[in-house]
């Protein structure tokens, strides 16, 4: 019996996106990042326009993401 | 202040594991976790992988417990920050929650590494400070969340191991189960 659970947004309406993106991640970080070809990321776009959605979700509800301080390592932001 | 710390080996090699990790919601273990999105994902100049992710739980929480909190909203979220290096094979991961912080912090940080002594199987370390706040009780209320932090640790493993395994069965690799 195949199993298949999907994950939601936090964003009611950024479901399809994310589940879009998602796919086109986790095919690029196992086909390519994990054997570390450095060739470009093809879900750039797809992440834009989920971001999009994410962050606008995350002004409606109000949900406190700036200003936290986490115990990992110190680092400036990296390039993209 | 409390410090919890426990280390966990899974069967299986690195690349596998933190494949399963990457995609770890959902999975039956973890019903609470409601919403999972990407904030931010960035390649460092040392070719790591960093993905800030935001986590929405859902307790369902009695009645009694939201009127002593004070508030009618049981959504809970957490923040975590994974970086992957593929060249060093090294996972990390911290996580804090960011809301009910004027009660409790948690702060949790995971490792996942290939054994020192086996190649082929992979070594989690995970550890926590748990901080309850502005409360007498508060050595006695860390001390229960340690014991919770141990119970939902195995519950993690487990959840792990059920991805891994759902997609070994099904002969799909993990990037093709969606």
């Amino acid at each position: 019996m195949l199993i298949v659970l999907k994950m939601n947004s936090v964003g009611e309406d950024c479901t399809d996106l994310k589940r879009e993106y998602d796919q086109c991640f986790n095919r690029w970080f196992a086909e390519k990042f994990l054997k570390e070809d450095r060739s470009g990321d093809p879900c750039t776009e797809m992440f834009k326009k989920y971001q999009h959605c994410v962050q606008k979700a995350i002004k409606e509800k109000n949900i406190p993401i700036d200003g936290v301080e986490f115990m990992g390592p110190n680092k400036e932001k990296p390039d993209s | 202040m409390k410090i919890w710390s426990t280390e966990h080996v899974f069967s299986y090699p690195w690349e596998t594991v933190i494949k399963a990790a990457m995609r770890k919601y959902p999975n039956p273990m973890n019903p609470n976790v409601v919403g999972v999105d990407v904030l931010d994902r960035n390649l460092d100049t040392d070719g790591r992988l960093h993905s800030h992710r935001l986590l929405s739980t859902e307790w369902g929480l009695p009645g009694i417990v939201r009127a002593i909190l004070g508030t009618g909203h049981t959504r809970t979220y957490v923040k975590e920050h994974s970086i992957v290096d593929p060249e060093e094979k090294k996972m990390e991961l911290y996580s804090t929650n960011i809301t009910l912080t004027n009660l409790v912090s948690v702060d949790e940080r995971l490792v996942y590494r290939p054994h020192p002594d086996n190649p082929e199987v992979t070594v989690l370390t995970q550890e926590a400070i748990i901080t309850v706040k502005g409360v007498s009780l508060s050595s006695y209320l860390e001390g229960m969340m340690a014991l919770r932090m141990s119970a939902n640790a195995r519950k993690g493993w487990d959840a792990i191991e059920w991805i891994i395994q759902n997609s070994e069965r099904e002969n799909v690799p993990l990037c093709e189960l969606y």
